[in-house]
């Protein structure tokens, strides 16, 4: 399956229109799926999913193999992208809602900040994500779903930059053993 | 440099959540090749893919897929049918050098294989045009020799000499010769007349010389010439040199003359 995801790629690298198509119809239900937890709103996330998947068209010849799957290289983009909308959405209604007092921005009044709230609120117990403690889990949701820095998170948990890079390692090491035993 | 801070980072940079020169550094490494920071790379990709698996997949809007592949298809089609296009030329252009080669080639073959049997059949064809002419030149001698001969024996045939005169003092000739019905004259020891030369025969009548033939000699110095009748009473029989071609009047020295 992630060879013939590959020889996808590759073909889309030689400019091969079919092999696109197939790639699309593989890969765009797990990234609709994740663009639209991530941004909430269906049309932004069908924008952003024709963003992905041109850009994908466009990268092919870029991909590397060594570097991760095709699905690994699909998510990753797709998250970027769909985290670079919340962002700019965020950005934009700062503007008209607040426009001069960034100092009292906070989640809670900031409707793209809801958005990405009830993303993570949404997440599934029987997850992989629910199988960690409460404070790894935290870290890795806003950096996965709402796409924040580890400096960002720091400043929004109000915790130090370390506890935060600590967090984030031990609960990714988590993950991987959960992640590794599945595979195994 | 010590390993431990790439661990976590292959972790965050799959997230995006590297930044700034946390993440050229990171970046660098990774372009150094180290195998080990691919590895977590790869972790890290499998992981968001994991991690994804939270939200359930999504059946996206038709629009988006008919967008995409028509914006595909725009830059898609163009490119293949240009490298199509190109095989097509390469192969076409491939297949004509290949028939001018194999033309080339056949073209050599033919000649090679055929060229030594024509050039002996040419030689062929040449010998036999020249026996022929040779043959020719015998069954002439022989006809000449047969009315020769038939003169000879005519009681009513006058036959003449011809001394040497002049340039060519040893040069003899015989003239057997009838008024009404020509003759034959048999020349011995007469060099080749020269290139673009013949030797002409004269008939002179009154004082008057009428052109009687061209004829030249073969490599021994003979030559055999018919003569045909002439409607006045010869005086004398004379043998010039003369343009190939000859003459209507005498141009050159006399070699040979009756009398």
């Amino acid at each position: 399956m992630a060879e013939a995801g590959a020889d996808l790629i590759r073909r889309m690298a030689a400019r091969d229109g079919a092999a696109f198509a197939s790639f699309y119809d593989r890969y765009s239900p797990l990234a609709y799926g994740l663009i639209l937890r991530i941004v909430g709103d269906r049309t932004d996330a069908a924008d952003v999913l024709q963003e992905v998947f041109w850009e994908a068209w466009q990268a092919a010849a870029s991909y590397d193999p060594a570097r991760g799957t095709p699905e690994a290289w699909v998510v990753i983009r797709a998250r970027a992208r769909a985290i670079d909308r919340v962002r700019a959405l965020r950005r934009r209604s700062r503007t008209f809602v607040e426009p001069v007092d960034e100092v009292s921005s906070d989640a809670a009044a900031d409707p793209s900040g809801d958005v990405a709230e009830r993303a993570v609120a949404r997440t599934t117990v029987g997850s992989a994500l629910g199988a960690l403690p409460e404070a790894q889990r935290e870290v890795i949701e806003l950096a996965y779903w709402q796409g924040l820095t580890q400096t960002e998170i720091a400043e929004r948990l109000k915790q130090p930059l370390g506890t935060v890079k600590t967090r984030m390692r031990l609960g990714l090491e988590r993950l991987r053993a959960i992640v590794g035993g599945q595979g195994a | 440099m010590t390993h431990e801070p790439f661990d976590t980072e292959a972790a965050a940079y799959a997230l995006g959540a590297l930044e700034g020169e946390q993440l050229a550094r990171f970046e660098t490494h990774l372009a150094e090749g180290c195998a080990r920071c691919l590895a977590a790379l790869r972790e890290a990709g499998d992981m968001a893919v994991v991690l994804a698996a939270d939200a359930a997949p999504a059946v996206p809007p038709t629009a988006v897929r008919e967008a995409l592949l028509r914006r595909v298809a725009a830059e898609a089609s163009p490119a293949r049918r240009q490298a199509e296009s190109a095989r097509w030329w390469t192969s076409w252009a491939t297949a004509a050098a290949a028939a001018v080669l194999v033309a080339a080639l056949g073209g050599l073959f033919v000649q090679g294989r055929y060229e030594p049997r024509l050039a002996a059949l040419g030689r062929e064809t040449a010998a036999l045009k020249e026996e022929l002419e040779r043959q020719a030149r015998a069954l002439g001698q022989r006809q000449a020799d047969a009315a020769i001969a038939q003169m000879l024996r005519d009681p009513a045939t006058r036959v003449l000499t011809l001394r040497g005169a002049g340039p060519i003092p040893t040069a003899e000739a015989r003239l057997l010769w009838q008024q009404e019905a020509g003759g034959w004259l048999v020349v011995t020891n007469l060099p080749p007349a020269g290139a673009g030369n013949a030797y002409e025969l004269w008939t002179i009548s009154g004082g008057r010389p009428t052109p009687a033939g061209v004829f030249n000699v073969d490599a021994s110095g003979r030559a055999t010439h018919r003569v045909e009748p002439v409607a006045q009473a010869v005086d004398v029989f004379a043998v010039t040199v003369e343009p190939e071609a000859g003459v209507a009047a005498p141009t050159g020295p006399i070699v040979l003359a009756s009398r």
